[in-house]
């Protein structure tokens, strides 16, 4: 247990000792304000255009149920966050297991009383504890919308739990690529495909028959955070992120036996 | 001899044996086509200063990195205190010590950072800790450094840190993977003023191709040329005054 805190320590250090750790944070909170205040601008516009119509304006209820805050902002900002974030995870998770290849570090890991997977523990708890950081930040102006726009703080935690899931899924396949990988760069490119090619399989729908559209369907990213999105947690979905972490945690660790081996 | 004299040479004779015995019997290593390593039997005993030196490519790293288990054998046996580094990894470690080559450390983490991280995963806590991150601070004259991104120091001080790593669990056996390459010649003394004291002491492992420095801190060598020995005895045997040049590149006719 002593080395595995040790290692978590030593993670956390390097981490914020780092300056990738605040650009990141800055870049996700900057995106996430991006889009916020561009969808709240598109809005506002609708609502001024109705408002301003000979018709009458808010009055004469010409104003559609469907031009609310919760559709034309919240679940838009949410769907595209959700996009922005196979972008911006990778880049956390590119160092992680491939720097300490690329400095040599990794001889120095084996040499101490830490096992494989006590070092697979520890940083892919590190990483999510960042995620899950970064995902607070993030979170700030769409729970501003929650609040303005009527959507129950009932749905606030199922919106926020499956943003974070989406991110640990997100980080869980740039840990695995990381792990495999000796370059940062290459770690990150493998990241971003694996999780572009999960996100959503609707492009090979045509090319394949039933099943394994179904198949598909049951692998992707979108409909799991999607169905989140709308406030609803399903143990189907949590058990498709967890299962995802795990199988990430178990390629990584089953990297340290394959170098070992083919050197 | 006096009784004190008799339970002092017998102290340090059990000092001398103190160590690890290393025992390699047919141990090869392939990566793809190519063989790094290729049957190579070779016995180190406790206590030894033991040299593994060879030209690049030759397989000294391919045979550190068995050592440690970061590898394991494509044939063959290796053993330390009779165990595998394969197969009993965890126990192996415990008797490790490890300083590769310059520049193989943290350069984010500050010094004192780095060594509690690094006794913090060879299982000290609280009192004992501290006690071994003072007395490597102290030992290895990187006090007044302490507080410095490891990043920041020269290779020679960087150096000094990965040696002060390598010591805070006391190991039984100490690899040194390439000890003095880039560094300047008043570094190069310091880093080996430190090795020369290890000697008999613990088993100590110095991967180098510096002549030199091989004499200097073993009392034994092997020589590998493309992954196959070609010399092993006695380091003033072996090396002697002459020129060792020609084991280098593989004559095995210059075999001593």
């Amino acid at each position: 247990m002593r080395p595995l805190l040790a290692l978590v320590r030593k993670e956390i250090t390097v981490l914020f000792g780092s300056p990738m750790a605040y650009l990141s944070l800055t870049l996700v909170v900057l995106v996430t304000a991006l889009i916020f205040f561009d969808h709240l601008r598109l809005y506002n516009q609708i609502l001024f255009l109705y408002a301003s119509s000979t018709l009458g304006g808010f009055e004469t209820g010409t104003v559609p149920d469907y031009i609310n805050l919760r559709d034309s902002v919240f679940f838009p900002v949410m769907d595209t966050l959700g996009i922005t974030l196979i972008g911006v995870v990778p880049l956390v998770t590119m160092r992680v297991f491939a720097e300490e290849r690329a400095r040599g570090t990794d001889e120095f890991l084996v040499t101490t009383h830490l096992s494989a997977g006590q070092i697979v523990l520890a940083k892919f708890a590190v990483t999510y504890f960042f995620v899950a950081l970064m995902m607070a930040a993030s979170f700030v102006y769409p729970a501003m919308a929650i609040h303005q726009g009527g959507i129950g703080a009932e749905n606030l935690l199922a919106i926020f739990l499956g943003l974070l899931l989406h991110a640990i899924a997100l980080a869980s396949i740039g840990l695995a690529c990381s792990a495999f990988a000796s370059s940062q760069l290459v770690a990150a490119v493998a990241g971003w495909a694996v999780g572009f090619v999960l996100w959503d399989f609707g492009w090979a729908s045509p090319f394949l028959g039933q099943t394994a559209n179904r198949f598909l369907d049951a692998i992707s990213l979108h409909l799991r955070y999607g169905s989140f999105a709308e406030g609803i947690v399903s143990l189907a979905n949590l058990a498709y992120f967890v299962g995802l972490a795990l199988v990430a945690a178990a390629v990584a660790r089953f990297s340290f036996d394959w170098r070992r081996v083919a050197g | 001899m006096d009784v004190i004299s008799a339970r002092r040479t017998a102290t340090e004779a059990e000092a001398h044996r103190s160590g690890v015995r290393i025992a390699a019997k047919g141990l090869t290593r392939r990566f793809g086509r190519h063989t790094a390593l290729d049957r190579l039997d070779l016995e180190i005993e406790p206590g030894e200063a033991f040299g593994l030196l060879g030209a690049n490519g030759a397989g000294k790293t391919t045979f550190i990195r068995l050592l440690t288990g970061y590898l394991v054998p494509s044939a063959g046996d290796l053993t330390v205190d009779g165990l595998s580094p394969a197969r009993e990894f965890k126990a192996v470690r415990q008797r490790i010590g490890f300083v590769a080559e310059t520049l193989r450390l943290y350069p984010d983490l500050r010094v004192r950072s780095f060594l509690r991280f690094a006794a913090g995963a060879r299982n000290l806590a609280g009192a004992p800790l501290r006690s071994a991150i003072d007395e490597a601070l102290a030992r290895f004259e990187l006090v007044d450094l302490a507080d410095r991104l490891i990043g920041h120091l020269s290779k020679g001080l960087q150096q000094r840190v990965s040696l002060a790593q390598a010591f805070l669990a006391d190991p039984p056996l100490v690899i040194v993977d390439e000890p003095t390459i880039g560094l300047d010649p008043v570094q190069q003394e310091e880093v080996r003023a430190v090795l020369r004291g290890l000697r008999g002491r613990r088993t100590l492992v110095v991967c180098t191709h510096d002549l030199g420095e091989a004499r200097d801190l073993t009392d034994r060598v092997a020589i590998l040329y493309r992954g196959r020995l070609v010399a092993l005895g006695p380091t003033s045997e072996v090396l002697g005054a002459g020129d060792a040049l020609p084991l280098f590149r593989g004559d095995e006719g210059a075999r001593r």
